[in-house]
């Protein structure tokens, strides 16, 4: 697979503060890459460093193979970035900006424009002054999506949307994706990196903590099991892979390890099982855990 | 009057402890320079100094920088009346900028921000915010009215008595008190923060050029001027309290006016309509170019107007020029033996002073570019295949551009309407004004290269320019009072640079300087295109 970001032991001080000590991963070529991490942690950061908005300070950086900060501008022409925050001029109108940016960008679609603004519902003759954080951040959004890139870098995209808008969006970005275009997008909104993302890059405190598909990451963590059976499951509770057992008359609910599941499947069965639910981590299980332990 | 004002206290005192700082820097600043002057005076008094200062003064030039005075033989100007005739109407234009900025920071551009919003979900009157605003403005100019009263007083000198120094401190005062009410109104007709500051400083721009006319033509009219309420005290002369009883009522009247406007507004709005905007921008927007233009549109038309008008203003003194000499035997020699006529020598002293004028536009030109970013509104843009050099060499391009429009239209207002009033005595053409203004040139461009300069490596100290555009101001304005030592004089780029039509034109200072100005926003560049981009984060 071609890599289309490759990061390496990227670095960025700010005055004393360290704010990306060691950031390490990589963007396939059609793969939508979720970046997850709590305030602070360094993914707008990141992302920047990208952009060659800000210089690295140690560490490679690239982009379809070219490096973020030198090559920035040939770069630049194949890529849409949408940041967390999208302040416009108040004195343009939405429409104007939208069109602003496609033309500084290139290559823009104007009938895709148009359809876009149809469906995120935006008003293109307001002076953008009087928009809500949402309605700017549809500019943002209209105008990078109406442009054809390669890669599109999204910093919460969808800060500020309503649930509906929100839904719009990640239909979209699915067409994109479906187009073979790669995305990196980071997000608070777990459910929605869940639903987009191929794989999922994990930041805390500019350090990358864990990388891989939902799959792998699910694997090495646990599931949370509600398990009735007709004799005694108290058994269960020292069978290897077991944590944090409770147990009420013949009903008991654990934790257990993924690798471990056919172990406990086995004991279980030696008791009688009545009844059987395994729930697979959700994405912000998996974030509380690096984040809580 | 519960439901408007409630608990207008709990701000007013979280204001005071917000601003603390600022405040002892403002009465500090405003106050020193106000009172602080008083031995340099004593120094000018020695000898003839007094009977040559009024002389001096009595020029309709310096009345139409200076303003007038009460006093009508040079025998009974003393250092008391030559201290209020210099310094009460440039102080009091401070105090009064001052009080417009403060203001309007605290009520439209929290509102802008959206500080206010947060702020009325509380327990807090609808106008509570304006209230509070005002009342620190006012204990801040009774502050600073009694600390300059208090210094001036300290001084001990015959002349200036305890009532003048008390009326000089109101005067003063009273100025900064209009300042405010004047933003403050401006705060609510206006849709915007910036638009609420750059006309507030226009009527503050337009009140002193007004009273410049009067001043010279019949200075009874100044008495309607709001900025006429300040000087006309006649401090330590005719000790006159009556315009600090007019000034009072104004302020009184448009306080009540602006709450009123206030009451019928919603937040965030103004009173000028706002239209319904395109749908697609035009061709002419869909660049670089046609965006930053777009940007700074408003501010730069603000400005380019304002220059003409100042122009024109000083353009019509020269009609009265030869009466003031007719009248004054003293001058008539004087000039006649310096070989200078009157209006040559006014037009290189007020072409200087315009010329310090007309170096703002560019700065703000090229601080824009830094707001621009700070705001995080070039985000989006960095990402796209647009150069950080475009960004950079467009923006100094338009300031550059600006610059030389300001230039011309300074120096084109006085020539033309000095040449107009003259009728058939005008001994130069409109080429002559043209020249005296570019010929300034490279101070304008020297500006705009500090200014960039900041941009490209400490883009924080692109207000610093500010300072020291002020500081070259302040230099010029008083070399012709006081007589500074000569290597303090050249601290200031434009002393560097001959006077025309008094003097005559110097090639390789005008070249050096462009050069420098040009070396610098090279530099400039190199440190833009190299820098981390400032973005809150």
């Amino acid at each position: 697979m071609t890599e289309i970001v490759k990061i390496k032991g990227l670095q960025k001080k700010f005055g004393k503060f360290q704010a990306l000590s060691d950031v390490t991963f990589r963007v396939g070529a059609g793969e939508v890459v979720g970046f997850i991490g709590p305030n602070g942690a360094g993914k707008s950061t990141t992302i920047r460093a990208l952009l060659g908005i800000i210089k690295r300070d140690a560490g490679k950086a690239e982009i379809f193979g070219k490096d973020v900060w030198k090559d920035s501008l040939e770069i630049h022409k194949r890529i849409s970035y949408v940041p967390g925050d999208v302040a416009l001029w108040g004195s343009l109108t939405g429409g104007e900006i939208i069109d602003l940016f496609m033309k500084l960008h290139g290559g823009g679609d104007k009938q895709k424009r148009d359809y876009l603004i149809k469906r995120f519902e935006l008003d293109p003759k307001k002076k953008s002054k009087g928009y809500s954080k949402g309605n700017r951040q549809k500019v943002g959004l209209i105008a990078a999506l109406s442009v054809d890139s390669d890669l599109y870098i999204f910093d919460e995209p969808t800060s500020g949307l309503d649930p509906l808008m929100e839904a719009v969006f990640q239909e979209e970005v699915e067409k994109i994706k479906e187009a073979g275009k790669s995305i990196l997008l980071s997000s608070h909104i777990l459910s929605e990196v869940e639903r987009l993302a191929d794989r999922v890059v994990i930041i805390r405190q500019g350090e990358i903590v864990e990388s891989g598909t939902l799959d792998e990451l699910r694997h090495l963590t646990r599931s949370a099991v509600t398990l009735a059976t007709e004799k005694d499951v108290s058994k269960m509770e020292t069978v290897e892979g077991v944590h944090d057992f409770m147990q009420k008359d013949n009903q008991a609910t654990f934790s257990a390890d993924n690798k471990y599941i056919n172990d406990i499947l086995m004991e279980a069965t030696k008791l009688g099982v009545k009844k059987f639910e395994a729930v697979p981590p959700t994405l912000e299980d998996l974030f509380m855990r690096h984040y809580e332990g | 009057m519960k439901e408007k004002f409630a608990r207008w206290d709990i701000l007013f005192l979280q204001y005071l402890k917000r601003d603390w700082k600022k405040i002892i820097f403002w009465i500090l600043g405003i106050g020193l320079f106000s009172g602080g002057f008083v031995p340099a005076f004593e120094e000018i008094a020695k000898g003839q100094g007094l009977i040559g200062m009024f002389e001096t003064l009595q020029n309709p030039a310096m009345v139409s920088m200076v303003g007038p005075t009460p006093v009508e033989t040079a025998a009974d100007y003393t250092i008391g009346a030559m201290y209020a005739h210099e310094m009460l109407l440039f102080c009091g234009l401070f105090a009064m900028i001052m009080a417009v900025l403060h203001v309007i920071g605290h009520t439209r551009k929290e509102e802008d921000l959206g500080l206010t919003e947060l702020v009325r979900s509380f327990q807090i009157g609808r106008q509570a915010n304006s209230l509070a605003a005002m009342a620190e403005v006012v204990v801040i100019n009774i502050i600073l009215a009694l600390f300059i009263s208090a210094l001036l007083i300290v001084f001990n000198v015959d002349t200036i008595s305890f009532q003048g120094s008390f009326l000089f401190g109101a005067s003063i005062g009273m100025a900064g008190v209009i300042g405010a009410v004047i933003g403050l109104v401006m705060a609510q007709i206006m849709p915007a923060s910036s638009s609420a500051t750059g006309s507030a400083l226009g009527i503050v721009g337009l009140l002193y050029i007004a009273r410049a006319g009067t001043d010279v033509s019949n200075v009874d009219f100044s008495m309607f001027n709001p900025l006429g309420w300040t000087y006309l005290t006649y401090p330590f002369t005719d000790n006159n309290w009556l315009p600090i009883i007019f000034a009072l009522i104004f302020s009184v009247v448009m306080v009540i006016l602006a709450f009123a406007l206030e009451g019928g507004r919603d937040i965030g709005a103004g009173y000028l309509p706002e239209r319904e905007g395109r749908e697609n921008a035009k061709r002419s927007l869909l660049s670089v170019r046609g965006l930053f233009i777009k940007l700074n549109r408003g501010v730069t038309i603000g400005w380019l107007i304002g220059f003409g008008v100042m122009g024109a203003a000083y353009g019509s003194i020269y009609g009265d020029m030869q009466t003031f000499l007719e009248s004054n035997e003293m001058m008539k020699q004087m000039f006649a033996q310096s070989g200078v006529s009157i209006e040559e020598s006014f037009t290189g002293t007020i072409m200087m002073v315009m010329m310090v004028l007309v170096s703002i536009l560019p700065i703000v030109v090229v601080n824009k570019l830094f707001a621009e970013e700070s705001r995080q509104h070039l985000s989006q843009l960095y990402a796209t295949k647009v150069t950080r050099g475009q960004f950079y060499w467009t923006t100094i391009g338009l300031a550059v551009i600006a610059g030389l429009i300001g230039t011309l239209l300074a120096a084109g207002g006085l020539g033309g309407t000095a040449i107009s009033v003259m009728e058939d005595s005008a001994a130069m053409d409109i080429s002559d004004f043209l020249a005296a203004g570019y010929n300034f040139l490279p101070s304008v461009l020297f500006f705009t290269a500090l200014a960039a300069l900041a941009l490209g490596w400490a883009p924080k100290l692109g207000k610093v320019v500010y300072a020291y555009l002020g500081y070259s101001f302040i230099l010029n304005y008083f070399d012709s009072i006081l007589d500074l030592p000569e290597w303090f004089l050249k601290t200031a780029v434009q002393s560097w640079i001959p006077q025309m039509p008094t003097d005559s034109f110097d090639a390789p200072v005008f070249i050096t300087i462009t050069v420098i100005s040009i070396v610098l926003m090279i530099v400039g560049y190199l440190g833009y295109n190299r820098r981390d981009m400032i973005e809150g984060a």
